[in-house]
């Protein structure tokens, strides 16, 4: 235990640097940005930011890049509960309670209580990352490649829970994802694969191409197909301060919904919106009377924005330890991490304790600021939603050709973030999300290696992935959270999910 | 622009997609070295995955044509052409011609991509987008890209 108040103590050291600090709170105010905008996800966003960060080093990159998704969680549920569009999926349920309450004058009330919730959650997400890291990692270390192997593919089948629509096209998207992770040069043997015979793809397809296609640009062109009828006539704030009697009765749904979120932003297949939805359900369900819900219930706002908060922060821990991506945002840090020369895994807390602590030393910090950042200036946000998108979407547009330009100067990438776009609409329009094909991509190099390392050390015998009791055990998860989806409650209930998002 | 009043099954172009690519990579995966299990090439895990991928297109092919899946969203031309060629135009024009002209050439043509925009506005903010970037991007953070033609 003193160990981890030592380390946290190094950590506070590390991210109370005034540089630090500065990039703590552009992350911050970006993620609320980003959050208060509807139709640009931390996905694009993050991805967007990601060579601007190549200046930095690794450190504040990583600081400022959680420092956006995190503050997203905030910043969406800001336009939920004012105008009744959850600027994040994270924030659907939010809407529901949240603009009734808004509706009759209180606003104030439920945004301070989503604000105070989404604090205390994301200080208690961080406080499991800090506990639970550690061990954690320790007992990846003793990992060999089939085990890692076998992680890898409980991580992926976890994208597929993750998935929106068919089950079978999200595996198939994996699949793709994982081809196209094989194209550049082969570790091994040095041979360029599937580079069409250009020398720009030897190094493997841009990531930062790939991502700010298939979900930034595609994004743009599937909302410029939707007539825009944002009219924005948002309720008035009074007061901020909510009443003790409100705080008392919203006291227990934050604790609910903070324990909710941890335990879904560590599972596999977990993730920030799939914690509020089940946050939301589990209030409804242990209230005296949930026939309040849908009408301005204090709890259907507090439980869901603790739920998404501490998942957010919790979503760290299987990163950070293992180098296991949880959803599309972790899988994008992933690729941050390397571009960074960093390898994710168990080694990154005993390598790179400074990264690690300060890292979450940033987060409390973080956290800290995003409170201040939305309450008092909580007018600044909402006049950022008359800005139209007819002249959003062309800035959009501008900032990300720019971006991908300048992470190899190279116009190819431009042309690649051409093609991306092209296949992330055609998908779109299938139904098919890109979310599996990203964690496919980002995995696929390092599924190869540990399989290829596996079968080797093995004399190949294939058999090795059935042997191993650690590798045993986390396909035999795998297959239980493949068959699991085909339940028909399970069933039921991804289509709940899924249906208001 | 109207709204292309063309409909098809999701599975089954979701499997010609799928196929079709997994075929493209077949085709070079064709020319490395597969190996065996003991001594695996290059082309080992590549291929596998091209396989299954081909397998799982086929598959959907076969759904779509038996059940008729839902149908395909409609796609509207105007948006996507206009902001790939919006994209496209400032790759080539960005070493070429300058970050200013690539901006200015950039925004005009995503201006098309919908009916909300108004030309003037969409210039001025071209213009605005130039200075910004050319002062953040060029003179700030130093990306080395030239200014002018």
């Amino acid at each position: 235990m003193m160990d981890i108040f030592a380390s946290l103590a190094h950590g506070f050291a590390v991210a109370a640097t005034p540089t630090n600090l500065l990039f703590c709170l552009i992350g911050t105010v970006c993620g609320t940005l980003i959050g208060v905008l509807p139709g640009l996800g931390p996905v694009a966003t993050i991805s967007l930011l990601l060579p601007v960060t190549f200046a930095l080093n690794p450190i504040s990159a990583i600081i400022m890049l959680a420092g956006i998704y995190y503050g997203a969680q905030y910043g969406g549920s800001t336009t939920a509960i004012l105008v009744n569009i959850p600027g994040e999926s994270t924030s659907v349920v939010t809407a529901i309670d949240g603009y009734k309450m808004a509706q009759q004058g209180r606003a104030g009330e439920a945004l301070a209580v989503a604000a105070i919730g989404s604090f205390i959650a994301g200080c208690i997400g961080t406080l499991v990352i800090a506990m639970a890291g550690p061990p954690l990692a320790l007992m990846t270390q003793k990992f060999a490649s089939p085990d890692y192997f076998s992680l890898m593919v409980l991580g992926l089948i976890s994208a597929v829970v993750l998935a929106n629509g068919s089950m079978f096209q999200a595996i198939a998207m994996i699949f793709l994802g994982l081809l196209l992770g094989m194209v550049g040069m082969d570790i091994n043997t040095g041979q360029p694969r599937m580079t069409l015979g250009l020398i720009e793809l030897s190094d493997g397809i841009n990531f930062v191409a790939l991502v700010m296609g298939l979900f930034g640009i595609a994004e743009v062109i599937a909302n410029l197909e939707q007539v825009s009828d944002r009219v924005v006539n948002h309720s008035r704030i009074n007061s901020i301060w909510p009443s003790m009697k409100v705080l008392r009765g919203a006291w227990a749904s934050v604790m609910r919904g903070t324990f909710i979120g941890t335990i879904f932003g560590i599972l596999p297949g977990g993730g920030a919106t799939i914690a509020a939805f089940s946050a939301y359900a589990l209030e409804k369900r242990v209230a005296k009377d949930p026939s309040r819900f849908g009408n301005g219930a204090v709890e259907g706002v507090a439980g869901p924005e603790s739920a998404n908060n501490a998942a957010a922060q919790t979503s760290f821990v299987p990163l950070l330890t293992m180098g296991i991506p949880t959803s599309a945002t972790m899988a994008l840090m992933i690729g941050a991490l390397t571009l960074h020369g960093i390898a994710p895994g168990p080694m990154v807390i005993s390598r790179q304790p400074d990264l690690f602590w300060g890292l979450i030393a940033s987060m409390f910090i973080g956290n800290l600021m995003l409170v201040i950042i939305n309450l008092p200036m909580i007018g600044i946000w909402v006049k950022l939603l008359s800005v139209p998108y007819r002249l959003l979407y062309l800035i959009i547009l501008v900032i990300c050709a720019i971006g991908v330009f300048s992470v190899n100067n190279s116009a190819f990438d431009i042309y690649m973030t051409v093609g991306f776009t092209l296949l992330g609409y055609i998908l779109r329009k299938l139904n098919a999300e890109p979310a599996p094909l990203l964690m496919g991509f980002v995995l696929g190099p390092m599924l190869e290696e540990n399989f290829r390392r596996s079968l080797i050390t093995a004399h190949g015998n294939a058999m090795v992935f059935f042997e191993r009791p650690i590798s045993l055990v986390l396909l035999i998860m795998s297959a239980a959270l493949l068959l699991s989806i085909a339940v028909p409650s399970i069933v039921r209930w991804r289509g709940e999910v899924f249906k208001e998002t | 622009m109207k709204p292309l009043a063309w409909r098809g099954n999701v599975d089954f172009f979701s499997g010609v997609l799928l196929s079709g690519i997994a075929i493209f990579a077949l085709f070079y995966i064709r020319t490395l070295e597969i190996g065996t299990v003991l001594q695996m090439g290059s082309g080992y895990f590549p291929l596998g995955l091209a396989l299954i991928l081909l397998g799982m297109g086929l598959v959907l092919i076969v759904k779509g044509v038996l059940s008729g899946g839902s149908a395909v969203d409609t796609i509207y031309l105007r948006p996507l052409f206009f902001v790939l060629l919006s994209f496209a135009l400032f790759g080539v024009l960005v070493e070429r011609a300058g970050l200013i002209c690539a901006i200015l050439a950039q925004v005009v043509v995503a201006h098309f991509g919908s009916r909300e925009t108004r030309l003037l506005e969409s210039i001025v903010l071209a213009a605005v987008l130039a200075a910004v970037s050319s002062v953040l991007f060029v003179w700030i953070l130093k990306i080395p890209v030239s200014l002018l033609p």
